[in-house]
């Protein structure tokens, strides 16, 4: 008889050798843990974390976030009450840094749904380890994306029925014709979406917790938002499908919002705009740069809430593999936007690649190339895919490279419109940095609140992949 | 007053919680559940539970969703106030596809969740079992068996019997206050 | 966990919450429409002038006063001097004159009230109007029976539109007292629809 929840009893399987113990795939592959984790050391590790006291190191950062978050609050509310023309946009870059950070926290928010949804349906088990984090970020990437487009309407309070069909007092609907309305329905469907799909798994956990709270208080708020989880089977069956459900929706989902979010651009006929290849192109960015930033907050969570026993070094290489395959698919599609730009013989579409390349904003573009498509061959060095220190570096510069990228696509392709007499040269306000640290310092914020308060890692699922926690003789 | 919840008994280790379910099944027990800390595969057959009828209430959902759009689209643009915009026409199904697919998934997805939540009866902060002190080690690291007084087959001397006779440790009666 | 009695009471809070939060918000929504905040809005004039005695008992059109009305895109309110063309000789003395008087000597505006405003953005051409058959009473209701003026209809796009799209259901064709001098072969046709695109109020 086999016990999970004994650790030494677990370790003697070895010599037993009972029926789970036959060589499997899974353990002719490295191990997804290190160690022999049973089921109470998952939930001691994950509570203990939550359940701690914060320490200083976490305290001090989040003063630093939250004081950056509240200082970009106050610029935001300096514009809302000023009016946009605080920002650096003019004729002839309409777009500039509001719609550039406003596509760069959506394709963060990318990786989230890909691992939770997408990793699930192919079965990838690893994803356990990260998936709750990963969807966190997404939620809070997709909250700092929506402050933008909201805020670049100049008068939010009545963006209420500009964006959504509500009858108003115009008798006027929202233009369903417009790229921009699907990316409203696209994004709030994304945000929605998302954020059901993490509280449900986050479901069970937050029954975990509430079984352990001490303190009344926590213990009700616990019971509360668990909603009565008992872990009945008969639940689990809804669960699992409901799970199931959601990832195969999800998936199409993913891909969907990125695409569309394209089609802002894609669909209009400005040179450098108009081109097939964006949705695809702009998927495998968000996922690249969702990647580079989950593995940037991940290794640092990691390191300090003491999760190297579940994170491994085989996950942030698993993590390494997907963002140089990403990175390669931005990178081919950096190359066939010049292909198609001298092939197609359009003189405005080659003139936009040129002086994309060569003209005021070069720096800007081979600091992108450089950060998404130079610096992530490393990754081809096994060692290097392990190496947490390098690993972490380069999602810095992927994070870069990736806002970048779309500031490259908006600002070289508007400011030399066909009238050279019209031409510009965007120059941000301190008040464009500061909304953008801003939402820095308030996805920052969120995500500590995050990693103290609610479970970092799906309790409920790492059990479920633990090794000798499932029956021996299904095959899963 | 104090009502009799049925008979509990904690598992250890999850081949026997299957061979369990499906002997507690073969004696004819109906009102019965496992309460587990993650899904255990192969738990369901062996309990026969039935397949729940949740991806027809999604299907269901996500058609409408596709409806509710095609309609929104087509009755604002074309009947309720017909406006040229770009000399595009005033209905197409072609630029119509994007909202109608995320409409569908959003409608899909809440219905999923709604859904999920409603035939499994919660919210509901009030467990029958929630008095045993064995009970909270289901989200932890123990599979808890509980079988229903409400059974048909409920007999607290037997049921017992039966739980030990499987493998259960620490099988007891639990009562709970009925409001 | 909580107790059963704890846990229904828990659910009627939250299903009470989310009706209440429901009906608050679609009312503040709707309540706000302009429909409901404008209409009705009378505010007190600097002199008590009573379009019932002027233009009901007396009879004087609409265009005795308001003159630019079938010529210019305004509807002018008028200057002093209208008022005095009569009041020279008619009620003199009154007190309820003093203001026009004062500002007959001192060449001062009477500061009249506005009650009928649109948006910068909408450009509404009363001569366009007026001159297609259409009455003042169309958007004005009949100010002939007003004694303080008050505003009778919306003004919102919405409501514009609804005429521009189905004039015979709003539309009071000319009426004798509003003095207009519009071409009697227009009057017997039916009136045909306003445009609907933006840039006919929006240019």
């Amino acid at each position: 008889m086999k016990n999970v929840t004994d650790r030494h009893r677990q370790d003697s399987w070895d010599v037993e050798g009972g029926g789970s113990l036959a060589v499997s795939p899974d353990e002719i592959r490295e191990p997804l843990f290190e160690g022999t984790p049973g089921l109470r050391d998952v939930t001691e590790t994950v509570s203990g974390v939550v359940e701690g006291k914060p320490t200083k190191l976490w305290y001090a950062t989040i003063t630093l976030t939250s004081g950056l978050a509240a200082w970009g609050i106050l610029t935001i509310l300096y514009t809302v009450v000023t009016g946009i023309g605080v920002w650096g946009n003019n004729q002839p870059i309409g777009w500039a840094w509001d719609i550039t950070n406003f596509v760069f926290w959506i394709g963060i928010g990318h990786a989230g749904t890909l691992i939770s949804a997408i990793l699930f349906l192919f079965r990838q088990k690893w994803r356990t380890a990260i998936n709750r984090a990963a969807e966190a970020m997404t939620i809070f990437a997709v909250i700092c994306a929506l402050i933008f487009p909201i805020i670049h309407t100049g008068r939010p309070w009545v963006a209420v029925y500009w964006l959504l069909p509500l009858p108003n007092q115009m008798e006027m609907w929202v233009n369903f014709r417009s790229p921009l309305l699907w990316d409203v329905f696209a994004v709030s469907t994304y945000f929605t979406v998302s954020a059901m799909f993490w509280y449900v798994g986050l479901v069970p956990d937050m029954a975990t917790l509430r079984n352990r709270a001490k303190n009344v208080f926590v213990k009700r708020i616990w019971t509360f938002v668990s909603l009565g989880w008992t872990g009945a089977n008969r639940h689990w069956h809804r669960y699992e499908k409901a799970y199931l459900i959601l990832a195969g929706i999800s998936t199409p989902l993913v891909l969907s919002v990125h695409t569309i979010v394209s089609f802002d651009f894609a669909v209009s006929v400005i040179p450098g705009w108009h081109t097939t290849i964006f949705p695809p192109y702009f998927v495998a960015g968000a996922i690249f740069s969702g990647f580079g930033m989950v593995l940037t907050l991940m290794i640092l969570a990691r390191k300090l809430l003491n999760l190297e026993q579940f994170i491994t070094r085989k996950h942030i290489e698993n993590m390494n593999k997907v963002l140089m395959a990403t990175g390669l698919m931005v990178g081919y599609a950096y190359g066939m936007e010049f292909f198609i730009a001298w092939y197609s013989g359009n003189p405005y579409e080659r003139f936009v690649f040129i002086n994309r390349a060569f003209g005021p904003y070069s720096w800007a573009y081979w600091t992108m190339v450089t950060c998404n498509v130079f610096i992530p061959q490393l990754f081809w060095f096994k060692n290097i895919r392990r190496n947490l220190i390098i690993t972490w570096v380069i999602s810095i510069f992927v994070n870069i490279g990736m806002w970048f990228e779309r500031f490259v696509i908006i600002a070289t392709s508007l400011h030399r419109d066909f009238l050279p007499s019209s031409w510009g040269y965007f120059i941000p306000t301190w008040v464009d940095v500061s909304i953008f640290a801003g939402t820095v310092g308030l996805f920052l914020t969120l995500f500590l609140l995050f990693a103290k308060y609610i479970p970092v890692l799906a309790i409920s699922e790492v059990k479920g992949i633990l090794p000798g926690s499932q029956p021996s003789h299904t095959h899963h | 007053m104090k009502k009799t919840a049925g008979v509990t008994g904690l598992f250890h280790d999850p081949d026997q919680v299957l061979k369990a379910a499906a002997e507690i099944r073969r004696a004819g027990y109906r009102k019965f559940d496992f309460h587990t800390p993650y899904p255990l595969h192969g738990l369901d057959d062996a309990m026969g539970v039935k397949r729940t009828v949740l991806p027809w209430i999604s299907l269901g959902a996500g058609i409408v969703g596709a409806a509710v759009a095609t309609h929104l689209q087509w009755w604002t643009g074309a009947v309720d106030y017909p406006l040229v915009i770009g000399g595009k026409p005033l209905f197409a199904f072609e630029p119509s596809i994007p909202i109608i697919f995320e409409l569908t998934v959003l409608f899909c997805a809440i219905a999923t969740v709604v859904g999920m939540f409603a035939l499994n009866g919660l919210p509901r902060w009030f467990s029958k079992w929630q008095d045993d002190p064995h009970f909270v080690r289901s989200m932890d690291d123990a599979f808890v068996v509980t079988v229903d007084a409400d059974d048909a087959q409920y007999d607290a001397g037997k049921t017992r019997t039966l739980l030990e006779s499987l493998g259960a440790e620490q099988v007891r009666e639990v009562e709970y206050e009925d409001q | 966990m909580f107790t059963a009695q704890l846990d229904t009471q828990i659910k009627r809070v939250i299903v009470s919450l989310v009706v209440v939060i429901a009906v608050g918000a679609v009312s503040f929504y709707f309540l706000r429409h302009p429909s409901v905040m404008d209409v009705g809005y009378r505010p007190q004039q600097p002199v008590p002038f009573d379009h019932r005695l002027h233009a009901g008992e007396l009879e004087i059109s609409c265009v005795y006063c308001h003159t630019s009305v079938e010529t210019s895109a305004h509807s002018t309110v008028p200057p002093t001097q209208t008022c005095m063309n009569c009041h020279v000789s008619v009620k003199r003395d009154s007190p309820k004159l003093e203001l026009v008087r004062s500002s007959f000597e001192n060449g001062t505006a009477i500061p009249w009230v506005r009650i009928h405003r649109l948006p910068e953005y909408a450009f509404f051409n009363h001569s366009r109007h007026v001159n297609a058959g259409i009455d003042c009473a169309s958007c004005h209701g009949e100010v002939e029976k007003q004694g303080v003026i008050v505003q009778k209809e919306p003004l919102t796009m919405g409501w514009c539109l609804d005429c521009h799209r189905a004039p015979d259901e709003y539309v009071v064709p000319t009426r004798e007292i509003s003095g207009l001098d519009v071409d009697p072969a227009l009057l017997s046709r039916a009136i045909p629809q306003g445009p609907t695109h933006c840039s006919a109020c929006h240019h």
